[in-house]
């Protein structure tokens, strides 16, 4: 085991989550934004469907998709410019918990 | 004994013996092959396992019904069903997968250290998946009763037998490629419909883009009738009451037991953002597709069925009027049926759908088979989490700590028929809809655990007096506003059951915050335990320095 300056795991855990507050603030937008504001959105519409009723249906939902997608990717990212490998993640991580 | 009867049974027949089989030769797979370390599943396949688990009665037969009958309204489910992973992605499941234990109270009576706290949480598992099973089982009464065209109360008996089988025998249980299997059957049962009416209605192949064509000929029907309009905002609740809904689904979606322990099965913090990702795309999949469901069934229902003479209705009808869920009365004895004389349960518009557009007998037994799929995987979930609550936490871990295997297995076995047949009981007679049923299991997990977990993830000062009073007082409070509302008519800001929730989640915080900082901090090794989860697995936080792991094993 090699120590590592507390600042840089610091830094670490600080980066990802400046993302997540990012990603919480657009899910808040697409869901409650879009209920507290429906009546007002309900005047747009967007391929026949009131704006307020697309968003509930179908954008919230596809925003929801492509943030968890995002985050996975961008994490990776972090991880990687850390020096985190994933190969040693899984051997650290065997039989710490069941393995279906 | 018709035809449609024999095509629907053939076809769940052949779908049991489906995940029958791939659970056979996976096991025998298993005692042949040697242990691989490392082994894992695919985030991928993980993904679609988590949605077959995640995927309810609730989900495949109740949601499309329910958000048929309240329009805009129902939206709140769809919304909270999905964004609640964002929850469990970001701030729980990396973390307790790092963290590494068998169950949720175990998470909790070790993080906290307190035997007290693990025989709460153990308690609350069971309390929440026992609500929520009564759905499944009701659900399970909807499909089976139809099926042999009895009363859904006479199939939901025959559902309790059959799900108690399965999860108390379970060679399937945490079989991940069952569970895989599971998933395509009811996602193909789900969009197969949709597309056809789809096509029957718009010409047009792609759901998700035709039903907002929709809009505007609903829109002149419900003028015409009088009736509010199917897609305004807040016709059959308040604002406050929607908002309320989706964060209780929401934080619950993030608290659910049997949901958690998916996680625990990835092999990694890495493996469990991706299946996280992966299982949102597979789940979204189906709820991008139920507000279209219900649109065509609610339009075919408006345009086929209403305005029919009395005595032409077509066969269908009388089925479901046996299974008691579906009431035709010519009120105003004028021989024709008006809208307002059709009462359709939430519970029976996926199944009932497509035999009133007319799909033929291969697509109504598809979809009857994508609803015991969707029940069953999601029952046998719920009891194993129920038993394993039971067995593990409190009888192994506080009761009985030197229990044999054996022992322990038969208590477990034990509890699951006990907590079926107690279920059934209810679900006889069920308490409310299905997805109602299913959103108080939300609340009291919102009410529970989301707190409990988040604060023992994020707040390293929280303790074990501090989550014993969050636990309490959020099930109390959730507990009481449920019944309060459902059945002594007290709301605030019109909010009703379904969001007690967001009272729960509130006073739990507070309670946990506000003991926890009245009582003694943590021992410092469990504080350093919580500052740990803040890194990935490499990264071994310990005295207040960071150390990276690069040799395996061989330092820890």
């Amino acid at each position: 085991m090699k120590k590592i300056d507390k600042s840089v795991a610091d830094q670490y855990f600080r980066e990802k989550n400046r993302f997540m507050i990012l990603y919480f603030v657009i899910w808040f937008i697409v869901s409650y934004g879009a209920v507290l504001f429906a009546e007002t959105l309900s005047n747009i519409t967007i391929n026949g469907f009131p704006f307020h009723y697309f968003m509930g249906a179908q954008g919230a939902v596809l925003t929801f998709i492509i943030l968890l997608f995002v985050n996975a990717k961008v994490s990776d990212r972090i991880d990687k410019k850390y020096g985190i490998d994933e190969a040693e993640n899984v051997k650290l991580s065997q039989g710490k918990t069941v393995d279906h | 004994m018709d035809t449609q009867f024999l095509v629907s049974l053939s076809i769940i027949l052949a779908t049991f013996g489906l995940y029958i089989g791939i659970a056979i030769y996976n096991k025998a797979k298993e005692t042949s092959d040697f242990y691989v370390a490392g082994r894992g599943v695919p985030p991928i396949f993980n993904g679609m396992a988590i949605g077959a688990d995640w995927m309810s009665a609730a989900s495949f037969i109740g949601m499309a019904g329910t958000i048929m009958l309240l329009g805009y309204d129902g939206l709140a489910y769809i919304m909270g069903w999905t964004g609640g992973y964002l929850l469990l992605t970001f701030l729980l499941a990396p973390q307790l997968r790092k963290y590494g234990r068998y169950t949720v109270p175990e998470f909790i009576g070790d993080r906290y250290n307190s035997h007290p706290a693990r025989v709460i949480a153990a308690l609350c598992t069971i309390i929440i998946s026992f609500t929520y099973s009564i759905g499944q089982l009701s659900g399970s009464g909807v499909v089976i009763g139809r099926l042999f065209e009895i009363d859904a109360r006479l199939g939901t008996m025959i559902g309790v037998v059959l799900i108690a089988f399965y999860a108390a025998f379970g060679g399937m249980k945490g079989i991940t490629w069952t569970q895989v299997a599971q998933y395509s059957i009811l996602i193909i049962a789900y969009l197969i419909p949709v597309i056809f009416m789809s096509l029957q209605i718009t010409n047009n192949p792609a759901p998700w883009l035709s039903y907002g064509a929709l809009v505007g000929q609903m829109g002149e029907l419900d003028r015409e009738l009088g009736i509010s309009e199917y897609f305004a905002p807040f016709t059959n609740g308040t604002k406050w009451q929607f908002l309320a809904l989706m964060f209780t689904l929401m934080c619950g979606t993030a608290g659910l037991p049997h949901v958690i322990v998916r996680f625990y099965t990835v092999s990694t913090m890495k493996a469990a953002r991706w299946s996280g990702a992966w299982a949102l795309l597979f789940i979204g999949l189906l709820y991008l597709s139920a507000p279209a469901y219900a649109a065509f069934s609610r339009f075919i229902l408006m345009t086929k069925v209403a305005g029919q003479r009395i005595t032409e209705l077509p066969a269908w009808t009388t089925t479901w009027v046996d299974t008691g869920k579906l009431t035709v009365a010519d009120n105003n004895n004028d021989g024709i049926l008006q809208w307002s004389e059709l009462i359709i349960s939430n519970d029976i518009v996926v199944m009932a759908t497509p035999e009133i557009a007319n799909l033929g007998t291969f697509v109504i037994g598809l979809v009857a088979a994508g609803a015991m799929a969707a029940a069953l995987s999601t029952a046998g979930g719920l009891m194993i989490s129920i038993s394993s609550s039971f067995a593990h936490d409190i009888y192994y871990r506080v009761m009985r700590p030197n229990a044999t295997e054996k022992k322990r297995l038969s208590v477990a076995r034990w509890s699951i028929v006990l907590a079926t047949l107690f279920a059934g009981l209810i679900a006889l007679n069920p308490p409310g809809a299905i997805t109602q049923i299913v959103a108080w299991a939300f609340a009291l997990a919102t009410g529970t655990f989301f707190p409990a977990l988040v604060l023992g993830v994020w707040w390293k000062r929280s303790n074990a007096q501090g989550v014993i009073a969050g636990l309490l007082v959020g099930l109390t409070v959730t507990l009481s506003y449920i019944f309060a509302a459902k059945y002594g008519g007290f709301t605030v800001l019109g909010i009703i059951d379904t969001g007690a929730g967001v009272f729960g989640a509130a006073a739990a915080i507070i309670a946990n915050v506000v003991v926890s900082l009245a009582t003694p901090a943590p021992s410092q090794k469990i504080q350093e335990e919580v500052m740990d989860l803040r890194y990935p697995e490499q990264m071994v936080y310990k005295d207040g320095e960071v150390w990276m792991n690069e040799d395996g094993n061989k330092s820890i």
